[in-house]
This record gives structure tokens, C-alpha cells and sequence, in this order.
């Protein structure tokens, strides 16, 4: 095999690729999703209530309230507008402080209130707000609090917030599509418009052709994986240990990818393939965003070895060396399957020259 | 345009789908995990905060805040902090915090101690400090300095305790799925017909080109129409007043057809097409999104063409609206059907006539 002319077809993937579709789906698949996790479903699945202030005169509730933690604070200027969106629950509830609100409650006189609540907000939303309020009127009219209170914290170790939990999807497209999809997409079409065989009447070979596009797929695959977890700062201390089973997973994809682009008849076929075999390769995936799913599960998917160990170095600031099993046993399936890429690739050239 | 040939070819193309069993197992699959999915979300929302308290001078202490109104607020006291601590720690009773009160409550050194696992709302902090407040001020005797003349006022239907389920919400972005299925579906239809040219071999026959283009509507919202009254039938999906959810629905095939036509006619090969459809669902997913956050949507969100196809599943199945309520979103999304069935047909039609 010569090294040279498999990378001049992984080059001449390079330069052609950002011509396809495809390719630009692969470079912003992972950004559209790593908007859509954060901005999204992180308000969606852990909402915050939402206050609305209408300070009529120049009260420091409006400005304790902004500095309230889990609590979305919208000052407005306008009684009727605040109602109005009390009303439509675009807020959960809405208060409108009179002039003089905070000198009235110090002087212990009984300033007007108007407490505003949506129909539809939960009656937790409600009650929170409400003592929240009372708080911090009680915080503005400077009365000292009856007793003192200390916080502490149960069980943080196992706690991981459900925004670092949905990062394994943000991998798991970046690399997948990258690294299976777009191989698997350039030899299929390759095939398809017969500039497969052109290549092949070249001293080019058919294992360099294979090298040349699996080198297209390791390479997206990779720098797509670590700009996925950069853009969710999820590089941690350990960015190369990362990287390594990024490339090993990459690796993994790139074959899979190859094998399938080399026996599919077309592009629907292949397009359904991936879909049919997507819950397959996904599964580690659910069982990390739901951990109290038996876990012995996704290690049926190969790709548990890559999106585990991945997901506990970015996430829970394990090492390369807590997952020497899944490293080797990634390794395994990456040289189980490149006997089977060579195969099928023979095979595919066959019914090429017979074509 | 001719009925009967129109009637031809639509036949044909249904038994082209359903002979590609893999591709009919994908969809029967994709129907099955989304009424899976349905299901498997809580049917009802729980709006109690569930909080336990120790007092180790006995029960009793916490006055008017133990009387708290189940809708909102649940506490269960334990004898000690400990047994409170391991109820939290073990999530028993679903407690999801817990106040530790000294025995000494008021006049003591030791402070009020708040016990909060990972994960908890910061929101709920406030909450349990007012709780401790109330508790300080009832076994003391005092009565705060703080004296308001609050005005509450609940705007809107009030749902306290029938309020939209997750299962609810996620009706139209289900129905919206099922539909996308269909219009990738027929995109791929129609793209195969036009690169494979084999419509220039319908078209020798008495078939015309309108035909052909009358013919890929009607499968197409056949095909749709069926996939999702067959969804909304397996989630009890029709609620409320059903004649106007059906026109909605007939509007919605009609208006992913006209999707699907335009995204199979203007893709260069398979995967172009793929991505064509793909990248016009993108804003036509915002609107169902935006079903899942309280409160009303944007006004650029209000112009989307699938806008008033949500607004209307959303107002019939949890608003109990009528004709007279979503007739102005059922007609926003008429004419957008109209605008986008007239746009895929012109360019299928110039696409099949430069074949």
C-alpha cells in the first residue's frame, strides 16, 4: 500500500467535500445542537420562575430581585403591560410596588401590594414566589431575620446537572456523522457515478482509496468531537486524553462507514441503514442522559467504548487509565472490522470491474 | 388533469413504498417509538413542593406554614435531623429538601439548618428561609414588622390542579414528526423518480406532467394524513372539537407535501435532497418547540408556516377551543399551503420539463 497516494485521496476529499451538502451538515449538525441543548432544552427541563416588577417609584426590591438566584426577574414599566403578560403566561406572576413602597414599609406603615399570579403557573411557582417576596421585602425594610440559617449540601458527589448529561448527543452526532456518515457518503457516490472505477484503472488500489477516505472520516470525526465538547466547555484538564478515545471511536465509525457505503445499492439504502441501525448506535447515549437505567445495557453498542469514557473524563474528570477495558476492548472492534473492510472492499471492486 | 391517471400512477407509487419492506419497517418503527414516547411521559403535572422538617421539641411548632395548602406545598416532619437527613439522602417520600430546626429555636446559638441535595432550585432556598422565618415568629410569640396591604389577583383561567401535561404539550411537535417523516418520504419519491428519469417514461404514456405533479400531492398527503390520524388515534390524541383538529391535520399534510415536493425537486442527488428537507423542517420545528415553553410566542415565530397548525392542535386539545377560536391560524396556514404546494408544483413542473 502506498501511503502517499491514500493521502492524496484523502486531500482531494478535503478540497472536494466542502462542495457537498453533507459536509456542511456534519460542521454544523453539532453546533445547531449544542445551541439547541443549551439554550433550549436546559430552560425547557429545568425552568426558572419567571417574576415581573413594576416599580412605580425607586424601590430596592426591584434591584434585590435581580440578583435572585433561579428566579427570571423582568422589570417593566407599565401596570396594564404586566398584567397583560401575567395574563398570556409569558410571566409566572407580577408585582407592582407604589412610590414610596419601601418608605412606607419601614416606617411599619401598610404600602399597597398588587400581587399578580398566572392561571397557569404551578401553585409550587406560586408559593415560591410569593415567600420570595415577602423575603425580600422583609431584606428591604431591614428587619433582622428570627434565626440564623446554614445550608448544607447533601450528596453533591453523584450529581450531574442534566445540560452535562446531554453532552454525549452533541459527540456522538459530531463524530458519527463525521466520521460514519460522510466516508460512508463519498464511496457510495463515488460508486454510483462510476468515478470509483476511474480511480481504480490509476495505480491507485482499492485499500488505498478505502485509507484515503477513512483518513476524511478520523480527521472530521476528531476535530468535530473536540469542537463539540470546546463549544459546551467540556475540554476539561485532560483535552488529550479525550482526544485519544475521540480518535479510536473515529476510527471505529470510519470503518463502519466504509463497510457500509461499500455494500449498500444506493443512497436511500444507506440512508435507511443508518436510520434502522441509529437507535443500535445511540443507545449508549439514553442510558447516560437516564442513569438509573440498568447500565450493563448500551455495553452491547460499540460505541459505549468511546462515548462512556469520553463522557466521564469532560464530565466527571475521570482518566485515561480508569477505562484501560473499554480503550482495549475499542480497540478490538476496530481491528475485528478492518478484515471486513478489506472484504467488502474487494468485493465492491469486483462488481466494479464486472459493471 | 386526468383522474384516472392520476388515480395510475398514485397507485403505483404506494405499492413502490410498501414493497420496500425496510423502508416501511423504519416507519412502522419511527410510529411505534413515537407513541412509546407519548406514553412513557407523566400524564399529569405535580406541583407540590414536598419538604421535610425536625423539630426536636416536638410537632406542632410550625403554626399557619404546616397548614400549607396541598396544591403547593407539602411537609412532612420527622423526629430528628438525621432520620430527615437520610429520608432526603434515600428520596423518600419524594422529599426534596428538608429545614433542621435546633432545639432551641428562638433565643438559641444554633442556627436553622437548611438541608438541600444537588440539584435542588435555588429558587427553593428563599423558600425555606421564609418557611424557618414563619416557624421562628409562631413559637416566639412576635409578629413581624412587616405589615402589607397585598393584593393577589390570579389572571387567566386558573389551572391549579389541572394544568397541561407534558404528554399535552407534546402533542403537535409528535404529530409534527410524523408528518416530517412523511416529507422526507416523498422528497425521496420524488428525487428518485426525476434522477432516475423514470418519470420521462410515465410521462410517454397519456400520463401529463400535471398528472404526474397531482399524483405526488395526493400520495403525499394520503400518506401523511394516514401516519398521523393513526398517531393521534394511539396517543387519544382527539380531543375536544375534532372536526376542526382533522381540517388542521388535512392542512398540515398538505403543507409538508408541499414541502416535500419542493425539497425533491430542487435537491441534485439524494443526499442534497436530504438535506434540503431537512434544512426547511429546521424553522418549521420552531413553532411545536415553542408549544413546550409556557407562555406566547414570538411574533416572528406567529408568521412560520407551521404556526398555525400548532396553534390550532394546542388550542382545540388543551384550550378546548373552537371554529371561531383557530379559524385565524387555520387560515394563516391555508394560504401557506397554498403558497407552498404552488412552489414545489412550479419547480417539479420545470424540473420534469427540462428532464
Amino acid at each position: 500500500m502506498n501511503l502517499g497516494r491514500a493521502w492524496k485521496i484523502a486531500a482531494r476529499e478535503f478540497r472536494l467535500g466542502p462542495r457537498s451538502p453533507l459536509f456542511l451538515y456534519a460542521v454544523f449538525l453539532p453546533l445547531a445542537i449544542s445551541f439547541l441543548i443549551s439554550a433550549v432544552f436546559g430552560g425547557l427541563l429545568e425552568p426558572e420562575a419567571r417574576l415581573g416588577i413594576v416599580d412605580l417609584g425607586e424601590s430596592e426590591l426591584a434591584l434585590a430581585a435581580q440578583e435572585l438566584e433561579g428566579v427570571s426577574v423582568s422589570v417593566l414599566e407599565d401596570a396594564d403591560d404586566l398584567r397583560a403578560r401575567v395574563e398570556r403566561h409569558d410571566l409566572d406572576a407580577g408585582i407592582v410596588l407604589a412610590d414610596g413602597f419601601d418608605q412606607g414599609v419601614s416606617a411599619g406603615e401598610q404600602p399597597d401590594l398588587d400581587f399578580y399570579i398566572s392561571g397557569e403557573s404551578l401553585a409550587s411557582t406560586r408559593i415560591v414566589l410569593a415567600v420570595t417576596t415577602t423575603e425580600m421585602v422583609r431584606e428591604v425594610a431591614g428587619e433582622e431575620p428570627p434565626v440564623s440559617v446554614s445550608v448544607t449540601s447533601i450528596g453533591d458527589e453523584g450529581y450531574v446537572p442534566l445540560g452535562d448529561r446531554l453532552l454525549p448527543i452533541v459527540v456522538f452526532y459530531a463524530v458519527v456523522i463525521a466520521a460514519l456518515f460522510l466516508p460512508a457518503s463519498s464511496l457510495l457516490d463515488e460508486r454510483e457515478k462510476d468515478t470509483l472505477s476511474a480511480v481504480l484503472v490509476t495505480p491507485t488500489t482499492m485499500n488505498e482509496v478505502l485509507l484515503g477516505k477513512g483518513l476524511l472520516g478520523v480527521l472530521m470525526g476528531v476535530a468535530l468531537g473536540v469542537m463539540s465538547l470546546g463549544l459546551n466547555q467540556a475540554l476539561g484538564n485532560r483535552p488529550l486524553e479525550l482526544v485519544a478515545f475521540l480518535f479510536v471511536g473515529s476510527i471505529m465509525m470510519a470503518e463502519f462507514g466504509l463497510i457500509l457505503g461499500a455494500l449498500v445499492k444506493d443512497a436511500n439504502s444507506l440512508y435507511t441503514a443508518i436510520k434502522g441501525a441509529g437507535i443500535f448506535i445511540a443507545l449508549p447515549v439514553i442510558f447516560i442522559i437516564w442513569p438509573t437505567l440498568p447500565q450493563w445495557v448500551p455495553k452491547f453498542a460499540p460505541t459505549y467504548y468511546f462515548l462512556q469514557p469520553v463522557y466521564e473524563i469532560a464530565v466527571n474528570g475521570a482518566r485515561l487509565r480508569d477505562f484501560g477495558v473499554e480503550m482495549i476492548v475499542a480497540l478490538l472492534i476496530c481491528l475485528a472490522l478492518a478484515p471486513i473492510l478489506l472484504v467488502v472492499g474487494r468485493r465492491a471492486e469486483i462488481r466494479l470491474a464486472w459493471a | 388533469m386526468n383522474r384516472d391517471v392520476v388515480g395510475a400512477i398514485v397507485r403505483k407509487d404506494f405499492v413502490t413504498f410498501t414493497r420496500d419492506r425496510f423502508y416501511l419497517f423504519i416507519t412502522v418503527l419511527g410510529l411505534v417509538a413515537f407513541v412509546a414516547m407519548y406514553w412513557l411521559l407523566p400524564s399529569s403535572v405535580d406541583e407540590t413542593i414536598r419538604l421535610g422538617v425536625s423539630y426536636p421539641s416536638g410537632q406542632g411548632f410550625l403554626g399557619p406554614a404546616a397548614e400549607a395548602n396541598a396544591d403547593e406545598l407539602s411537609i412532612t416532619v420527622f423526629p430528628d435531623r438525621g432520620s430527615l437527613y437520610a429520608a432526603i439522602e434515600e428520596g423518600e417520600q419524594d422529599i426534596v429538601a428538608g429545614i433542621a430546626f435546633p432545639a432551641e429555636l428562638v433565643g438559641g446559638s444554633a442556627p436553622v439548618e437548611l438541608l438541600v441535595p444537588a440539584g435542588v432550585p435555588p429558587e427553593y432556598l428563599p423558600l425555606m428561609e421564609g418557611i424557618a422565618t414563619q416557624a421562628a415568629l409562631f413559637v416566639s410569640g412576635d409578629s413581624s414588622s412587616i405589615n402589607l396591604a397585598t393584593r393577589t389577583v390570579v389572571l387567566g383561567t386558573d389551572r391549579v390542579g389541572d394544568q397541561v401535561s407534558m404528554q399535552e404539550q407534546m402533542r403537535p411537535l409528535l404529530a409534527f414528526f410524523v408528518l416530517m417523516m412523511e416529507t422526507l418520504a416523498l422528497a425521496s419519491l420524488v428525487s428518485v423518480e426525476v434522477q432516475e428519469r423514470t418519470v420521462t417514461a410515465v410521462l410517454v404514456t397519456p400520463a401529463r406532467t400535471r398528472d404526474f405533479i397531482a399524483a405526488k400531492a395526493v400520495l403525499g398527503t394520503i400518506l401523511a394524513l394516514a401516519e398521523v390520524l393513526l398517531l393521534m388515534i394511539l396517543i387519544r390524541g382527539f380531543v375536544g372539537d375534532v372536526p376542526v383538529l382533522l381540517a388542521a391535520l388535512v392542512l398540515g399534510a398538505l403543507l409538508v407535501t408541499g414541502v416535500g415536493l419542493l425539497a425533491g425537486s430542487s435537491g441534485r442527488d439524494f443526499m442534497g435532497v436530504m438535506f434540503l428537507a431537512l434544512a426547511l423542517m429546521i424553522p418549521l420545528m420552531i413553532p411545536a418547540f415553542g408549544a413546550l415553553f409556557p407562555g406566547s410566542a414570538d411574533a416572528w415565530i406567529k408568521v412560520l408556516p407551521t404556526y398555525g397548525l400548532v396553534e390550532a392542535i394546542v388550542g382545540v386539545t388543551t384550550r378546548g377551543e373552537s371554529w371561531s377560536d383557530v379559524a385565524p391560524a387555520l387560515f394563516a396556514l391555508g394560504a401557506w399551503c397554498l403558497i407552498l404546494l404552488g412552489l414545489g408544483a412550479s419547480i417539479l413542473r420545470r424540473r420534469v420539463e427540462t428532464l
